[in-house]
């Protein structure tokens, strides 16, 4: 039996009775199935390549040498560059679902849901569409598009933020009822510049409304690390003003934090981080709402342990998605967006359930 | 070091919910708000807790509070609210951990959080799902949690700490209800003054010892608690009928402290 001293001066070391829920296993877990999701990323495909031309393929890209023959060459310039990308976006389509919903207090505020991607991706398909007109297409590339995409997630957020959120409470069905017209305006939108695009602009429109990753490169990649890693590792910090979020409103302010400043900050280093995975690879959804609700589960609401895991799991499903899909029809490839909507749809479905009895 | 408002007034649209309310305390002491309902008891509570916007000034020791910072405040200021709605399944003892992140010391402390919890009796729920548990137990595992605020202030002497409870009793059985109050004035035994909403006017006489009565927005009476005794006063604040008004008039008297307990 533990003894009760409240009025004991000495140094307040652990009682029992204050067991995390993520232990070391889901941890390990977590690291080893983004290990073996890379590792399986870079192996599989149509052209065989061993474990011994990855990892030397690996070297001569950090000696910036050329690659000895054809199979380092798939890896490092196709398969390395693709994983990776899928690792970023994942990672940052994980946490930005974990934020957005941290920051809206409901685990139904996905951004793909409320229309934050739906916005990126209007924007971006109007940089596409719209530099054919504008003396812009010096400018389009790796940076424009995020930026773009980055400016209508903000947009929306900020719509929805207003719409939905009345003195600290959210109304969850005006939020989705919001996102359900942004996302219908959207598709209106894309319709729209389908009409004036050309044929080339038409395939990317159609891989924008599908969501794929079949155009990462190098420079893509560099550009995801500033508007996807950044991000990611800064809101790291934030992570005990989410988890007091989740007490109200009223009781973050009491305990400490400027709760209106860093919640619009946090908003916008989610739309950040949407926009930019929106920009690259197009609308995938249901990574923002499968993978912290899973998380949740598991290991619990801290948002400490909760943040970081979600971005090694987003990695790992959007890795393990995207390998599934270059392998499963080759050589052709199904766009990795139409996969997760496939399989993120029915567990949708099950959460409204769910939260049904309690909220809506 | 004495807590001042003066010429409080707080605004919701044409409404007046806190008409230029002007109030003084001393440090450690219980001060006990009654009053009827929509008498502007939680304004008055939000707005010393900084969560509303209101004219006037509020000082603590000559120190403007409106200009201290979020993480300033909490440090000096523990709040409990009358109701809160936790979105997540949250374990007990995470959300009394919270309880420290304005020191931003949740993991160095857990004999204080243990001690917290075992003085609002719920240690033994410390694994449960918050969500699951009893509105009564819900409001004790939120006390732990203010509580384990200014737990070392309790220890150190807390002049110049605050305590705002808003019907912190509400949903509690009463063997809970004053052993709540009873940790409340442990506290301010150490020199933080404790601000309490109350209904139950016994309950107020009982811990209480200064009491403040409002109604539509104003003070109508302050003083000891020996204030809830009289029937006319009650009859006035409470709009009782005059019989009733005497009844708990006559009851409050019992429950004032004797010089029993006061020794």
């Amino acid at each position: 039996m533990l003894m009760h001293r409240p009025d004991d001066h000495a140094s307040p070391a652990a009682p029992d009775g204050f067991r995390p829920t993520a232990s070391v296993l889901i941890w390990s877990g977590c690291v080893a199935l983004l290990l073996c999701a890379f590792l399986v990323s870079l192996l599989s495909g149509p052209f065989p390549v061993s474990l011994a031309d990855a990892s030397s393929a690996i070297t001569h890209l950090l000696s910036s040498s050329e690659p000895a023959n054809n199979a380092q060459w798939v890896v490092a310039e196709l398969r390395l560059p693709r994983a990776l990308l899928a690792a970023l976006i994942g990672a940052g389509l994980g946490v930005a679902g974990c934020i957005t919903q941290g920051v809206f207090r409901n685990p139904l505020a996905d951004p793909g849901l409320i229309g934050v991607s739906g916005g990126a991706a209007l924007a971006a398909v109007s940089v596409i569409v719209l530099s054919g007109f504008l003396p812009l297409s010096a400018l389009t590339g790796p940076v424009l598009l995020p930026l773009a995409a980055f400016a209508g997630a903000l947009a929306v957020t900020w719509i929805i933020y207003r719409l939905g959120t009345r003195q600290g409470h959210t109304q969850v069905a005006l939020m989705l009822l919001a996102g359900i017209a942004v996302n219908v305006v959207v598709g209106a939108a894309t319709g729209l510049l389908t009409f004036v695009a050309d044929d080339d602009q038409l395939r990317d429109l159609v891989f924008w409304s599908m969501g794929s990753l079949a155009h990462g490169s190098w420079p893509e990649l560099l550009a995801l690390l500033l508007f996807i890693l950044l991000p990611v590792l800064l809101v790291m910090r934030s992570a005990r003003l989410l988890n007091a979020l989740m007490l109200g409103e009223a009781v973050a302010g009491h305990l400490g934090f400027d709760v209106q400043r860093q919640r619009r900050w946090l908003l916008a280093a989610a739309a950040m981080m949407a926009g930019a995975a929106v920009a690259v690879a197009g609308v995938i959804g249901f990574i923002g709402l499968v993978v912290p609700h899973v998380l949740r589960l598991l290991s619990g609401p801290d948002h400490r342990i909760l943040l970081p895991l979600s971005a090694l799991t987003g990695a790992s499903l959007l890795l393990l998605a995207d390998t599934l899909c270059r392998v499963i029809i080759a050589p052709a490839e199904l766009p990795v967006g139409l996969m997760m909507a496939l399989t993120g749809g029915p567990v949708f479905i099950l959460l409204l359930v769910r939260q049904s009895r309690r909220w809506l | 070091m004495s807590l001042v408002l003066s010429d409080i007034t707080l605004r919701a649209g044409d409404q007046r919910l806190l008409d230029q309310v002007g109030l003084t305390t001393r440090p450690g002491s219980r001060v006990a708000v009654l009053g009827p309902n929509g008498a502007g008891k939680s304004s008055l509570l939000s707005c010393i807790a900084g969560e509303r916007v209101y004219q006037g000034r509020i000082t603590a020791a000559g120190e403007d509070t409106g200009a201290w910072s979020p993480a300033q405040r909490a440090r000096r200021m523990a709040v409990m609210p009358q109701s809160l709605q936790v979105t997540f399944p949250v374990r007990v003892w995470e959300v009394v951990a919270m309880g420290r992140y304005p020191w931003g010391d949740e993991d160095s402390t857990r004999q204080w959080q243990q001690a917290a919890m075992l003085e609002s009796d719920v240690w033994h729920l410390r694994d449960r799902d918050y969500q699951s548990l009893s509105g009564g137990e819900q409001q004790r595992v939120q006390l732990a949690r203010v509580l384990v605020q200014l737990w070392q202030q309790r220890q150190e002497g807390g002049d110049g700490c605050y305590l705002l409870l808003d019907e912190c009793t509400s949903s509690l059985d009463p063997a809970h209800q004053h052993a709540v109050l009873a940790s409340a004035r442990c506290f301010a035994a150490s020199g933080v003054t404790v601000l309490a909403v109350m209904h139950d006017t016994a309950l107020a006489a009982s811990w209480a010892d200064h009491v403040v009565l409002m109604k539509q927005g104003r003070i109508v009476r302050e003083g000891e608690a020996s204030l809830l005794c009289d029937a006319e006063v009650l009859e006035q604040t409470f709009d009782l009928p005059p019989a009733l008004a005497g009844r708990y008039a006559c009851q409050n008297g019992v429950w004032l402290p004797g010089p029993a307990d006061k020794a």
